[in-house]
């Protein structure tokens, strides 16, 4: 068995709107480029695990031809359908076991160019009931979140469209980030496109081609690849009941159970003291205070002091997203994993110019399903 | 090498059918949890997490375990999706598997379905090679006729399994009989697993014969139908098998691997040419697993083996590439009996996926026949008479270049 | 309890997506064909040729640039000859689609076999060579077939 796994290496692609090469050559590029920066080939990875969908992909077992492009040929590989933090929970698990010692984990997609998200959205819901009938889906579940939010605690547009405006101007700040706005303003941000009030076209995030890949060690081989290992102490992920009728949008309580596993692995008792950042998934801006008030970041309802006082700011008592966060690009499937590779690098203090003072211990997370029906939590430490 | 596993539960849906008009979904998965969650005293609140999968662009549902989440009790517990074509039932069965072994979770379900009369399988296949066959109309391919598309996608609705077919009967030196054979087999021994789909009791080589080829060596006797149906199993670790009293009929977990080779035309190793036939990747697999079995020589040491075949050939081939017998020796060891049910090394007792295939269930299928047998619990009579110490469950998917092997065992390997 | 079931209509709808596809590999082997040669690329660290040629190698995970022609013959791998329709209805004329490996290529290529009267004869491990289009104008359709030598 192996005892400790660390992150030991992290690289994602530079995330646009419209990539100019196919996905098998991102992939390839990305992970080859990964291998080189670490000073490893292929060979030094023991299992590979993709995060992949078929439906995002549009091709039935979307792997097929991406995985000798990972160095994966004659290798032992599987692939999680989830966002990419599930498949590098599920490397964390086959290293434990001890009998893999090194993992790569990728996730990617064409979300920016290939399909349009909503579509793909679309397909997960009821065939019979909500698909045909439409009103239900991932767009206006989390407007029936952000407006129960803001009406049970005053959250109004204006807070919204700060809340946004800090995460764009973080990712104007990350060179990996797709959505660039220099200009971005409150005002701006209020008037654009109104698309399920309150939310509006400024508050999704920047569905983008894009891939991220993550290497994997246990304690054992980690310092064969580097000196500086961001540890995974916990880990939690927990499903949501489907019909989100029968959800409390605003208690998240299953986010809540993940977050309480992970904390409880990572021995952390007071999460709002002992974590320095978050790197959190959301698909909307207005998921930010609920999921990091689930997550035990924030008192509940304070997301409005949150904003006021600029303490999820970079220079803030607990930055959320410093990197921009899905506002400024969402790959779908590699969307939670680059939270993962943003959290290590913040910890590893390689995050450029959003990089923050002294961060040891963060916690990650990201979602699948409408209105954050699963939630994975992982904590890192270095 | 992490904890000691054991599969204690195997459960179905019910027998598996081609039409489901009645049902949908999350209807389908939810009696096979409760069948397996019914053979032991477990209620759904001492399963830990849950780890599902299926090949969802053949129904046409994104990620449908959402949908389905309270439907197989997964709503306020852990649950991770896992799909990996043909593969995928065992896919999810390896991750549950890596659930308890890693220490992470106690008590764990893997679920696999497929629901085929929803959706267009056709369409979910044709998927796979879709883009790529786009692509290839960039290029200015013969359209012309029939033949122009063959040479570029290689022989019609059989695709490259009646490449790898031909070549395979070339190599063993056996002939189209011999497949014919082995199918009848398989719908026999089928109709004694009261879960299969095409039960042809008493079927014969000459009613496999006597059907139509589609291209040859393959004949519509040689493929394998569309079926509707779920698995659920349930794995636990050894501190839990002894606190549930459940020693005595489970299935160890001894050996387990995936394994990846490269869908484009054409297969190299190390220099050496390899035909659709040689299938390398399902050797190397192999012998890793055996090796942490503890198994020496898987053909003293292996007593039943559920392979997964979607075309009939694939029964004779597979127990050869997983080294249970010599190469080029499985179609005289069928010749002489050795493949029954009451033969020297008993190959798919349940019929196998030539018999029944609901695809995002198959793989998982191959590994729950597998613990049946080692438990002794394989209904309606396709249970093996002999003792069984080990079993070997094997899957298939992509475009022949994914492979999953599993070795189950009586006693769990000691460590 | 009586169940009540409907069935509903949906559809995957493929053409919803745009796929980017990597085009070095068949734009290098079309552009051969137009000149009757069949063309693919050479790793220069394990010297496998690949035909048609990806600008990676997959052994080796690396890029490779080495345009490299290969023979116009080479031997009968594996072949299936189509006697039926998808519905199993019998085709009038019966063909074979094989794949051959082309000396100096590690490949296989895909195609359509001509040049024998009883399929039962044909075997693997014949030899073979390319048949061109009386005008080739780069595609795929250039490559007429193989025909047994």
């Amino acid at each position: 068995m192996n005892e400790r796994v660390a992150v030991v290496g992290y690289k994602q692609t530079k995330h646009t709107i419209d990539s100019p090469v196919a996905r098998e050559r991102m992939v390839y590029e990305l992970v080859k480029s990964l291998y080189h920066d670490m000073g490893i080939t292929k060979d030094d990875i023991d299992t590979f695990v993709l995060a992949s969908n078929d439906f995002t992909d549009g091709r039935t077992i979307s792997e097929v031809f991406t995985v000798p492009r990972i160095g994966a040929y004659m290798k032992d590989e599987t692939k999680v359908e989830a966002d990419g933090l599930n498949a590098a929970l599920y490397a964390y698990m086959r290293i434990l076991t001890g009998l893999y010692n090194t993992a790569l984990v990728i996730g990617f997609s064409m979300a920016g160019s290939e399909f349009r998200v909503p579509l793909t959205q679309s397909y997960t819901m009821d065939p019979a009931y909500e698909r045909p009938r439409g009103i239900i889906n991932f767009y206006s579940t989390a407007a029936l979140q952000a407006g129960a939010y803001m009406k049970k605690y005053k959250f109004t547009d204006e807070d919204l469209a700060q809340l946004t405006l800090k995460n764009i101007r973080n990712a104007n700040n990350n060179p990996f980030a797709a959505r660039k706005d220099p200009g971005a303003s409150v005002e701006k941000i209020l008037g654009s496109r109104p698309l399920y009030l309150p939310l509006r076209e400024a508050h999704v995030s920047t569905y983008a081609d894009g891939a991220c890949a993550v290497v994997l060690s246990s304690k054992k081989t980690a310092k064969k690849f580097t000196d500086k290992p961001v540890w995974i102490d916990g880990v939690g992920h927990f499903m949501d009941t489907y019909y989100v009728g029968d959800r409390d949008l605003l208690a998240m309580e299953h986010l809540t159970a993940a977050a309480k596993k992970a904390y409880k692995m990572a021995g952390i008792k007071n999460p709002k003291k002992e974590i320095d950042l978050a790197e959190i998934h959301t698909n909307f801006a207005s998921e930010e205070p609920v999921l990091t008030e689930a997550l035990g970041l924030f008192k509940p309802g304070s997301g409005k002091d949150v904003v006021k006082s600029g303490a999820s700011a970079i220079t803030g008592t607990l930055p959320v997203n410093p990197s921009g966060g899905p506002l400024g690009a969402n790959p779908v499937n590699a969307t939670g994993l680059i939270r993962l590779a943003e959290a290590s690098a913040q910890l590893r203090k390689e995050a450029g110019q959003n990089q923050i003072k002294g961060a040891k211990t963060a916690v990650v997370h990201a979602q699948d399903g409408p209105g954050a029906q699963l939630n994975t939590v992982f904590i890192v430490r270095r | 090498m992490g904890r000691n596993v054991a599969i204690i539960s195997v459960g179905y849906n019910g027998r598996f059918i081609s039409k489901r008009p009645d049902i949908n979904i999350p209807e389908l998965i939810q009696p096979a949890v409760n069948n397996a969650l019914g053979k032991t005293k477990l209620k759904p609140e001492h399963i830990d997490a849950y780890v599902v999968g299926n090949m969802h662009t053949f129904e046409g549902v994104n990620q449908p375990h959402l949908w389905a989440s309270d439907h197989f009790n997964g709503s306020g517990k852990p649950v991770m999706r896992i799909a990996t074509g043909g593969t995928t039932g065992a896919s999810v069965y390896q991750a549950a598997y890596y659930h308890v072994a890693s220490g992470m979770y106690d008590v764990v379900m893997a679920i696999g379905w497929e629901k085929q009369d929803e959706g267009d399988s056709q369409v979910g296949l044709m998927g796979i090679l879709l883009p790529e066959a786009f692509s290839l109309f960039h290029f200015g391919p013969d359209t012309s006729s029939d033949r122009g598309i063959a040479g570029l996608g290689g022989g019609g609705s059989t695709g490259g399994a009646a490449f790898q077919a031909m070549s395979y009967l070339t190599r063993a030196n056996a002939g189209i009989e011999h497949i014919d054979r082995v199918a009848a087999l398989m719908r026999s021994n089928a109709a004694k697993n009261p879960y299969a789909h095409l039960q042809q009791p008493g079927c014969t080589e000459a009613d496999i014969a006597g059907t139509p080829i589609i291209s040859y060596p393959l004949r519509f006797g040689h493929t394998c139908p569309t079926s509707c149906g779920a698995i659920a199993m349930i794995l636990v670790s050894e501190e839990k098998a002894k606190k549930f009293g459940l020693t005595d009929r489970v299935a160890w977990v001894k050996g387990l691997g995936s394994g990846t080779s490269d869908a484009t035309t054409g297969n190299l190793i190390e220099g050496q040419i390899t035909d659709p036939a040689e299938q390398q990747i399902c050797k190397i697999t192999a012998k890793k697993v055996y090796s942490m079995a503890g198994i020496k020589d898987p053909r003293k040491d292996i007593q039943v083996a559920e392979v997964y075949s979607g075309f009939s050939h694939q029964d004779l081939m597979w127990p050869e590439r997983l080294g249970l017998f010599e190469e080029g020796m499985a179609p005289k060891i069928l010749d002489k009996g050795g493949y029954a049910i009451d033969g020297e090394l008993p190959i798919n007792p349940s019929g196998g996926v030539t018999s029944t295939n609901a695809i995002g269930a198959s793989a998982m299928v191959r590994v729950g026949e597998a613990a049946l047998q080692v438990m002794g619990l394989a209904e309606g009579g396709h249970q093996v008479k002999r003792k069984i110490e080990n079993a070997v469950a094997h899957g298939w998917g992509g475009l022949f270049q994914f492979v999953t092997i599993t070795v189950l065992g009586k006693t769990p390997v000691k460590k | 309890m009586t169940q009540e079931t409907r069935i509903i209509e949906s559809t995957w709808d493929l053409t919803a997506y745009q796929f980017k596809i990597e085009a070095d590999a068949l734009s290098l082997f079309v552009k051969g064909l137009k000149d009757r040669k069949i063309l693919g690329r050479k790793c220069g660290t394990c010297g496998t040729v690949y035909v048609p040629g990806p600008t990676y190698c997959r052994k080796c995970l690396i890029d490779i640039d080495q345009v490299v022609e290969v023979s116009q013959e080479g031997r009968l791998d594996a072949f299936t000859v189509s006697l039926a329709d998808v519905r199993g209805k019998a085709v009038d004329n019966p063909f074979i689609s094989c794949t051959v490996k082309l000396d100096g290529s590690d490949s296989f290529l895909m195609g359509v076999l001509e040049g024998w009267t009883d399929w039962r004869s044909v075997k693997e491990g014949m030899r073979v060579k390319v048949v061109w289009k009386d005008v080739t104008q780069g595609a795929l359709a250039d490559l007429s077939h193989f025909q047994l030598i």
